[in-house]
C-alpha cells in the first residue's frame, strides 16, 4: 500500500459530496422561496438520514421549513445533517488515508472530565443572535444577500470579540462576515462561492447550538519538539499551526498539534505577524526559528492531540535537534498517537494526515510545483496552500532530503501539502523560522502605530 | 519575507465598507486630529470633516488632499481592481492605473455630508481588534483560512 493508492475515492464519499451539493443550492437560492427541486433535494437527505438520531428533528424541519415556519431548530437540523455527512465523508477518507500509509486511524485519547469553567450566561445570549443572523442568510439566501442586512451582525461580533469564552467563534465569524462583505460590494451580483459558504455557515451553526463547555484535557510534562508548522489567516485573525513530537517521561513519543493566535486588522502582515504572535507563543517562535526542544511543564492536552500553548509553561532548551530524524521516526512509527478531531469538526477540510517522505521516495517536478513524483507517478501538491513566505518555497523540493506533508484532501482530490522540508542544514524550512528574527522591527511599525492608537481612543471612549 | 503592507502613519485606516471607500487620515499638522473621509460608489460622492463633523478646509467642490491620501491608501491596500469595481468607476481601466489619485478623475460626484461619527466607530471598531488578547486554545476552523 502507498501514497499512490489515493489515486480514486471511495464511492460513498462522492455520492455524499453530490448529495451536499444539491443542499447547497438551497443555500444559494435561499430558504425563503423552496422550489420543488429543492423540496425533493431536503427529501432525498432527509432519506439518507432514516434510522438516525437526527432523522425526527430533520423531518420536522423540512415539513416545517416547507410550511415557511422560520425558526431557529429547523435551521439547526439541517446545519447538523450537512455537518454529519461532512463528518462521514471525513472518516471514510481518513479510513482511505490510514490504509494506503500502512497505519491505524488516529483517536481520540481517552480522557476524564475536566472541571473547567463554563461560559457565562451572556454566550448563551450572543449565540442565540448568531443563531438568528445564519438562519437570516439562509432565508435570504447567498446570492440574494444585501449588505445592509449583513451589516448589523457587526455589533454583535463586536460583543462576542470581548468575550474569552466565545474566541472560537470571533475568529471563525469574523472570517465568515470579512467574506461576505469582500464578495459583496455595493452593487452588482458576484459569483458567489456556495460550497465553502456553506461550510462556513454551518461550522457557524453547529458552534452556535449551545455555549462551549469545557473540554476534557490532562496536564503534560515533557519535552515539545516542533517539527512541522502551518500559517492560517484571514483579515482578522493568524494563526500558526505547529506540529511536533511530545516526549513525556515513561511513554513513547507521540505527535501533538499546537496553536497561537492573535486577532489582528487587514494591513497587518509580513513581518507585523511575528509582532502579534510574538505576544502570545514566543518562545514557540524561539523553538522553531533555532531548532531547539521546549521543556513544557503543566500544559494542557486535548483528546484530539492538541496542546493549549501556554508561555509561562514552556521553555525553550540550548540543544538543537535534528528534526528532520525526529519527524522521520515519530511518523513512521505505527504506534504512535497522532492529532484528531472532535466528531463535531470532522469535515474533509480539516483532514491532514501528518506523512513523512524519505528523501529517496520523492522527486520535484517542475518550477511551478504542482506535483509531485512518487516512485515516479505523479501525485498532486496542495499548490494553493504555498505560503508567501520566503521560510518556505516551493524552489525548496528540488535536491532536499526528505519532507513532512499534510496529506489533505481538497476539491475532490487527494493532495500533499509540504509543512517542512530538510535540506540537510541544522533547521529545516518551514514557516515561521524567519518570524523570530523580525519580532524586533515590529517596533515602530504599523502594529505599534495602531496598539498606540487604540490605547488611546479605546480609552477616551469607555 | 511576508508580503509587505502599506504603511498606516498618514491613514491609519481604510476600507471598502458599506458602499463607501472610506477611512480616517491623520492632519498633517496637528498630530491631535484626524479627518475622516469617505467616497460613496455609484453616486461618486464625497465628503471630509474632522472627527467632531467640522468640514475639511481644503473641501471645495472637488476632493481635498485627505481625500487623495484615502484613495491612494485604498489602491495600495486592496490594490486598483477592487477600487474600481467597488466604486463602480466604470470609465477607469484598473490595469493602467498606479496610484489612487489616478482614480478621482473618474468621481463624478460631488462634496455631500455624512456623519463623521459612522466612519469614526468603524475606526473604533477596527482598532478593537488589536485590543483582543491572542490564545494559545485550539481553533481548528482555521483550517478554512488559508493563504
Amino acid at each position: 500500500m502507498s501514497l499512490t493508492d489515493l489515486k480514486s475515492v471511495p464511492e460513498p464519499v462522492v455520492q455524499t459530496a453530490e448529495l451536499i451539493g444539491h443542499l447547497d443550492e438551497v443555500f444559494e437560492s435561499g430558504f425563503g422561496r423552496l422550489s420543488s427541486a429543492n423540496l425533493q433535494t431536503l427529501a432525498s437527505l432527509a432519506a439518507s438520514f432514516a434510522g438516525t438520531p437526527l432523522a425526527e428533528p430533520l423531518d420536522a424541519a423540512i415539513a416545517g421549513l416547507g410550511r415557511s415556519e422560520f425558526v431557529d431548530r429547523h435551521f439547526a437540523a439541517i446545519a447538523a445533517a450537512r455537518a454529519a455527512a461532512h463528518g462521514a465523508m471525513h472518516d471514510a477518507l481518513v479510513a482511505q488515508a490510514s490504509v494506503a500509509l500502512g497505519r491505524p486511524r488516529a483517536e481520540l485519547e481517552a480522557l476524564a472530565d475536566t472541571p473547567g469553567q463554563a461560559a457565562p450566561p451572556r454566550a448563551a445570549v450572543l449565540l442565540e443572535s448568531v443563531r438568528q443572523w445564519l438562519m437570516e442568510l439562509a432565508i435570504a439566501g447567498f446570492a440574494n444577500l444585501e449588505v445592509g442586512a449583513l451589516l448589523p451582525f457587526q455589533a454583535t461580533l463586536d460583543a462576542i470579540m470581548a468575550e474569552p469564552a466565545l474566541v472560537r467563534h470571533a475568529a471563525l465569524l469574523s472570517g465568515f462576515l470579512d467574506e461576505l462583505l469582500t464578495v459583496f460590494p455595493a452593487h452588482g451580483k458576484p459569483e458567489v462561492p456556495r460550497l465553502r459558504w456553506a461550510d462556513l455557515w454551518t461550522r457557524s451553526m453547529v458552534l452556535s447550538l449551545a455555549p462551549p463547555t469545557p473540554a476534557a484535557t490532562r496536564e503534560v510534562k515533557g519535552e515539545l519538539r516542533v517539527f512541522a508548522t502551518d500559517l492560517r489567516q484571514h483579515d482578522h485573525v493568524v494563526s500558526l499551526v505547529a506540529f511536533g513530537a511530545l516526549h513525556e517521561a515513561g511513554k513513547p513519543a507521540r505527535v501533538v498539534r499546537t496553536q497561537v493566535s492573535a486577532f489582528k486588522v487587514d494591513v497587518l502582515q509580513g513581518d507585523d505577524l511575528a509582532g502579534l504572535l510574538n505576544e502570545v507563543g514566543g518562545k514557540l517562535l524561539e523553538a522553531i526559528a533555532g531548532g531547539q526542544g521546549l521543556k513544557i511543564s503543566g500544559m494542557l492536552l486535548h483528546a484530539t492531540g492538541d496542546l493549549v500553548w501556554q508561555e509561562a509553561r514552556a521553555e525553550v532548551l540550548p540543544a538543537k535537534l535534528k528534526l528532520a530524524e525526529e519527524a522521520a521516526a515519530v511518523l513512521t512509527s505505527p504506534t504512535a498517537l497522532r492529532p484528531s478531531a472532535r466528531p463535531e469538526d470532522r469535515h474533509p477540510a480539516v483532514v491532514e494526515e501528518l506523512v513523512w517522505l524519505p528523501g529517496d521516495g520523492y522527486a520535484a517536478v517542475g518550477k511551478e510545483a504542482r506535483e509531485l513524483s512518487l516512485g515516479g507517478q505523479p501525485f498532486p501538491l496542495a499548490f494553493e496552500r504555498w505560503p508567501s513566505s520566503d521560510d518556505l518555497l516551493a524552489a525548496d523540493l528540488a535536491g532536499s532530503k526528505g519532507l513532512v506533508a499534510l496529506l489533505r484532501f481538497d476539491g475532490g482530490r487527494w493532495s500533499l501539502q509540504p509543512v517542512m522540508i530538510d535540506k540537510g542544514k541544522p533547521v529545516p524550512r518551514m514557516i515561521g523560522t524567519g518570524l523570530q528574527a523580525v519580532r524586533g522591527k515590529a517596533k515602530g511599525g504599523n502594529l505599534a502605530t495602531l496598539k498606540e492608537r487604540a490605547g488611546k481612543l479605546l480609552r477616551k471612549k469607555s | 519575507m511576508l508580503p509587505r503592507a502599506r504603511k498606516v502613519q498618514k491613514v491609519p485606516f481604510v476600507e471598502l465598507y458599506a458602499g463607501r471607500l472610506q477611512g480616517v487620515v491623520s492632519s498633517g499638522s496637528d498630530e491631535e486630529r484626524v479627518y475622516v473621509s469617505y467616497f460613496e460608489a455609484g453616486t461618486g460622492n464625497f465628503y471630509c470633516s474632522t472627527n467632531n463633523n467640522r468640514p475639511c478646509g481644503g473641501l471645495r467642490g472637488s476632493p481635498c488632499k485627505h481625500l487623495i491620501e484615502l484613495i491612494n491608501e485604498g489602491v495600495l491596500q486592496y490594490g486598483p481592481a477592487r477600487v474600481v469595481a467597488y466604486l463602480g468607476l466604470q470609465q477607469a481601466e484598473p490595469d493602467k492605473v498606479k496610484s489612487g489619485a489616478e482614480l478621482v478623475r473618474f468621481i463624478k460626484g460631488g462634496p455631500h455630508k455624512v456623519e463623521a461619527g459612522m466612519v469614526f466607530s468603524r475606526f473604533l471598531t477596527y482598532l478593537q481588534y488589536v485590543s483582543v488578547a491572542p490564545t494559545g486554545v485550539p481553533l481548528p476552523d482555521m483550517a478554512w483560512f488559508v493563504r
